[in-house]
């Protein structure tokens, strides 16, 4: 590892507590700010966060090796001031495809999540708004959904393609994970069509869609945030499971999930080349719990009073 | 009250029928006939024709379908494709192993949560709340595999306190009836119980904690403590028979949890469950055993959230009008 | 400690009943289960482990492992044979053989086997190895007579080592079709050393030693497999003391840690296997055309020079492989390093690349001609770890000569049933061999064979098999036409001749007498012992 890659490294940790201090300093202008920063865990959360986007989007400047680049007669090599984190039994340096693979496993997570809110928010709006047979029907087709393990039929998805793309990857992810998501808007959806607001609009004449989208989703907006911070952990787990199982992302696209796959069958000699990976995705999701709980005490109108 | 379960249990039921058709028809269409494919066929023409004959393979879909059906009115699931043996057997092979490794992390996953929350509420923003929550927090982010291999790592390879995997000693207890067996058994289910147990104790806790700060601060605990009821007395009796209310949901919560769980940290270690055997069918193209495992998989997600609701009836009569 | 602890109340609950020589247990942790204990169907490694202690041959592969002529053979169910004519081979058998029901073995069961075997609906894997027989009859009850098609070197091995003798009288009344189903597959009935006991899926299974076997009672009583999903994982079971033997130890880090064990011997041995990245040459799911690049002979040398095969190798399998001269096992009488093949030089590699035309005219890093990039993908079984390493290796290889490569990583099932249907570019394939090439080379590497996924096709190698095995007239002669075979082919380059792996097994120190016959490592298995003075109470403790 050379002094430009540690610069690197240190510029993204002083980036993270720039974005930190800003963020803060934003946040005292509203309640709803102040509560976030109030919980103990959102700002280191918020920091590691933004430590590992800025590394997976400066990931050529931070890495020392190319994430491919097999180093002869270098495999299993212990962490070393070379190889920091050590290689791994095909001699890759470790911490350059952790740096490349946050880049995949963060990508994932974020799109994996994007598709299934939104989704999740059409349905949930859809069945909300319209109630009656439309909501019957969307909903037990939720339940149905609920009601098989995620990881199943992703495995399912997964194995009746003869070869799948990363993008399939994400699509497949996003649409097996909206059924939670719908159910939370669609409750907010019921209680909000009621409102002033809502009435007005429609009585203006405007269209359901205008109305689901214009007027009501925006206001149920707290919940749906704090689920998809929080789904996006999962969804991270989730390609990691797959990876494991040999069924998520395609080699030698590095992502945190294959890093465990492909250290683990020499666990024994060389631990460093799937532990350091795992720790990572642990980071990560816990980040993103504790971001998504001081979110979710933070957008809470009953703490409003407090 | 009668009345609501029964329309819960027929809704039950036919959410795990829909998931069965559903997972029937996408194999089906997907694979087709896997003597299929002409020339390319993998299997020779005269075993193709008593396959067909036998498992109607050359039949349309739906009418495989109606066959299926019936034949699982009368309790039979078809024969795997690769086990050679019929899927019920395999299946009912699995499901106790799963089922006792999955008990085993529930009351792991409850005990250890429920008294880490109950203990983090009563000293809330303590530097030993604090430790815990982030603790607690970091476990329940990790990817449960990873745990396992890891602890395997550890306590099995290095430090040879428990077995590498496997369900016991097939040396000194070829079956579990003895003491010592039995007690075999359980040192060959403490890691992966652990490994599941953790992940789910840790998050439990987190859950506990928030539902017990919830229920302190309500106005009923503020006068038992004006009362001058004995802090214990409080904390125990009427704080926490209302914060476990929401506790029961987590119950329902805990099924797909569990299976999802299952189904890596079995293959971690070495475990013949549910999980390594539908895991396993799918990669496989077993499609019988795949149609099967969906069933058991959803009737356990669907019993889960049956008993949650029961309980939630039981504990707060209320609820019952509402749902129903 | 807990280990203490629970060893000795089993101990104290189960009296250690066994004294004397006959007692032992083994405990063997395989990487795999059987699919179904019936030798007809199945031919898995691991299945042929298990049946090896189940079931009689008519006569076995002695430890010198030669297949040509009979000299060679030990008497199994038969107790001696004669050639009537040159192509008449009749075998007495032995009228102490008897199955574990009482019932005793006949003539009747010999040729029902072969019917099985040869049975269309059974479909066995080894139908293609008994070609050149064309009758079995049965003379009087321990009387059977083998008539062949021809007169050739390998005709004895043939119509002994490929088939398991099955009992009539339990089979005969099960439909072909569902033979692959029955029950008997799961809990068979034998005539071998050991008698099965029990099968736990996913678990273990297990056989014990029949006392009154007429060739002589095995020494080690219990025999127990563990099954685990994976090498690692046995390995680590061997090593912690859950298991006292495996197969191979594979990787070299696996070997280096087993052998370290105190407890633990290595005995290395002549490995079977070779694997090879193979091209497709015909076009995938439809034989008819050629592939849109492996069709290209040109392009496949470059892509065969273009490996170093010897880097790989040491990545992978440490000392414990051979690059080999071609499609060869090391287990072969055949092997030969002097054998000429195409060398490693990706200068040449590329330069023949780019005279081909494929250039990276859009400097993406991958050679491209007429619109269409160098690139295809890889069939990888998941479930072999080396595998994946390889597929892992020669993707890089591959890119930095500009050759982009994706890996289709599918179970083990699902490879096996794509490969056999040609709907892959290329894999990354493993055979386990035969003790001759006489049926293994020409099922896999001449028109028309039974397991030519790649479609190779060249008359020249066609004719020259055909000669080593059928009209060579010595070995001398037989191996020269190997060798001419074996460097037609090479020039083809149908195929990177990755490894030919030199096996380890490893066992408990206290087993005695192991001895491996490298084509099946526990043939001899009856024959290992644990003595007296080093039993624990795990070898006397009964079940």
């Amino acid at each position: 590892m050379n002094v430009e890659n540690w610069l690197a490294l240190g510029g993204a940790a002083v980036l993270a507590l720039l974005v930190v201090a800003e963020l803060r300093r934003r946040a005292v202008t509203s309640a709803a700010g102040r509560r976030f920063f109030r919980h103990p865990t959102a700002a280191p959360g918020v920091f590691a966060l933004a430590f590992f986007v800025t590394v997976a989007v400066a990931a050529p400047v931070v890495a020392p090796y190319p994430p491919y680049y097999q180093i002869a007669r270098r495999e299993n090599l212990r962490p070393s001031p070379q190889h920091v984190l050590g290689t791994d039994p095909y001699g890759r340096d470790v911490l350059s495809r952790l740096v490349y693979g946050a880049r995949i496993s963060l990508g994932i997570g974020a799109l994996g999540m994007a598709v299934a809110v939104t989704v999740g928010a059409i349905v949930g709006g859809v069945a909300g708004y319209f109630r009656g047979w439309v909501d019957t029907a969307l909903m037990r087709l939720v339940d149905v959904g609920l009601a098989m393990p995620r990881i199943f039929v992703l495995l399912m998805a997964v194995a009746l393609t003869e070869h799948i793309s990363l993008w399939v990857l994400v699509l497949l992810i996003g649409l097996t994970g909206w059924f939670g998501t719908s159910r939370l808007v669609r409750a907010e959806v019921l209680s909000l069509r009621e409102r002033e607001f809502a009435a007005a609009a429609r009585a203006m004449g405007a269209g359901a869609g205008r109305v689901i989208f214009r007027h009501v989703l925006p206001n149920a907006a707290a919940p749906i945030i704090v689920s998809a911070a929080l789904g996006i952990g999962s969804v991270m787990l989730l390609e990691a499971g797959l990876s494991f199982l040999g069924m998520g992302v395609p080699s030698p696209v590095p992502s945190w999930g294959n890093m465990i796959a492909d250290g683990w069958i020499k666990m024994a000699v060389a631990p460093w080349a799937a532990t350091f990976p795992g720790l990572a995705i642990s980071l990560v999701v816990m980040a993103l719990n504790a971001v998504g709980d001081a979110l979710r005490d933070a957008l809470d109108p009953r703490k409003e009073a407090v | 009250m009668a009345a609501w379960l029964v329309r819960r249990l027929a809704a039950s039921i036919a959410i795990v029928l829909a998931v069965v058709t559903i997972t029937f028809f996408v194999v089906h269409l997907a694979h087709g006939d896997p003597c299929g494919g002409g020339e390319q066929r993998p299997l020779p023409e005269e075993m193709c024709r008593r396959l067909r004959a036998r498992f109607g393979y050359d039949q349309p879909v739906y009418v495989q379908y109606a066959k299926y059906l019936v034949a699982l009115l009368h309790g039979d699931l078809g024969e795997s494709l690769g086990l050679h043996r019929p899927v019920a057997d395999a299946l009912a092979d699995a499901i106790p192993n799963t089922f006792t490794l999955a008990l085993a992390a529930l009351v792991i996953d409850f005990a250890l949560g429920l008294a880490l929350g109950i203990y983090q509420a009563v000293r809330e923003r303590s530097v030993v709340d604090i430790a815990l929550g982030n603790a607690a927090l970091f476990v329940n982010s990790m990817p449960v595999f990873w745990l396992g291999l890891v602890v395997l790592l550890v306590f099995a390879q290095r430090l040879h306190w428990f077995p590498v995997g496997g369900l016991g000693d097939p040396v000194l207890c070829p079956s579990v009836a003895s003491l010592p067996c039995q007690l075999d058994f359980l040192w060959h289910l403490a890691l992966p119980a652990l490994t599941l147990g953790l992940v789910g104790a840790a998050g439990t806790a987190r859950y506990q904690r928030a539902a017990m700060l919830e229920v302190i601060g309500q106005d009923y605990v503020r006068t038992a403590r004006a009362k001058g009821l004995p802090e214990r007395r409080v904390l125990l009796v009427h704080a926490l028979r209302n914060a476990l209310l929401p506790f029961i949901t987590l119950i329902g919560l805990t099924f797909p949890f569990l299976l999802t769980g299952a189904v890596l940290v079995e293959t971690v270690f070495a475990w013949p469950g549910m999980g390594r055997l539908a895991v396993n069918a799918i990669l496989q193209r077993d499609y019988p055993v795949v149609t099967g495992a969906a069933l058991v998989a959803s009737g356990m997600v669907v019993l889960g959230s049956l008993i949650a609701d029961v309980l939630y009836g039981v504990a707060d009569p209320r609820i019952r009008v509402r749902d129903a | 400690m807990a280990l203490a602890c629970v060893m000795l109340l089993g101990a104290c609950q189960r009296r250690p009943s066994c004294i004397g020589e006959y007692c032992g247990t083994l405990v063997i942790a395989a990487a795999g289960e059987p699919d179904v204990l019936l030798s007809p169907i199945s031919d898995r490694s691991i299945t042929r482990d298990v049946t090896d202690q189940l079931f009689l041959k008519l006569a076995d592969l002695g430890l010198s492992g030669n297949t040509i002529g009979d000299e060679d053979f030990q008497p199994q169910l038969a107790e001696r044979w004669e050639w009537d004519a040159p192509t008449t081979l009749v075998f007495h058998l032995d009228p102490r053989a008897r199955w574990q029901d009482g019932q005793p073995v006949t003539a009747a069961d010999v040729a029902f086997t072969y019917d099985a075997y040869t049975d269309t609906i059974v479909g066995s894997p080894f139908r293609s190895s008994l070609r050149q027989i064309a009758a079995v009859t049965t003379r009087d009850s321990l009387t059977v007579v083998f008539r062949f098609r021809q007169r050739y070197p390998e005709m004895f091995y043939d119509a002994v080592y490929h088939m398991r003798i099955m009992p009539s009288h339990l089979l005969r009344e099960v439909p072909r079709p569902q033979w692959s189903s029955t029950a008997f597959g799961r809990a068979p009935v034998g005539d071998g050393p050991y008698r099965f006991v029990a099968w736990k899926a996913g678990e273990s299974l297990e056989l014990a030693a029949d006392s009154t076997f007429f060739l002589g009672r095995p020494h080690i009583r219990r025999v127990i497999w563990r099954f685990t999903p994976d090498q690692t994982v046995a390995v680590t079971q061997l090593i912690a003391g859950d298991a006292d033997a495996i197969e191979v130890l594979v990787a070299p880090d696996n070997v280096q840690r087993a052998c370290a064990t105190p407890r633990l011997a290595c005995y290395p041995y002549k490995g079977a296997q070779y694997g090879y990245l193979g091209f497709n040459l015909a076009a995938p799911g439809d034989t008819t055309k050629p592939h849109p690049l492996f069709g290209d002979r040109d392009l496949r040398r470059a892509l065969v020079m273009a490996v170093d095969r010897e880097r790989l190798l040491r990545t992978v399998w440490g000392d414990f492989a051979k690059v080999p001269p071609g499609p060869l096992s090391q287990l072969w009488w055949i092997w030969d390093p002097e054998i000429r093949e195409l060398p490693y030089d990706s200068a040449q590699a590329a330069r023949l690349l780019t005279r081909l035309g494929w250039i990276d005219t859009d400097g993406d890093g991958v050679r491209d001609k007429d619109g269409h990039p160098l690139a295809f993908r890889v069939l990888v079984p998941t479930t072999s770890a080396i595998r994946r390493q390889y597929a892992r290796l020669l993707q890089e290889q591959y890119r930095t000569m500009g050759v982009d490569v994706q890996l289709d990583e599918v179970d083990f099932s699902l490879f096996n049933e794509r490969s056999r249907a040609g709907r892959f570019d290329a894999l990354i394939n493993v055979w386990t061999t035969d003790p001759t090439p006489s049926s293994g080379f020409p099922q896999t590497w001449t028109g028309g064979g039974r397991s030519n996924y790649g479609h190779y096709d060249n008359p020249d190698v066609d004719q020259l098999v055909d000669r080593a095995v059928v009209s060579a007239g010595n070995r001398d002669q037989a191996r020269r036409a190997w060798r001419s075979a074996t460097e037609t082919l090479n020039r083809d380059a149908p195929a990177v001749f990755l490894f030919a792996t030199e096996n380890v097994a490893a066992a408990d120190k206290r087993v005695e007498d192991v001895r491996i016959r490298p084509d099946s490592w526990l043939a001899l298995l009856r024959t290992w012992r644990i003595p007296v003075d080093r039993q624990t109470d795990r070898d006397r403790v009964e079940r």
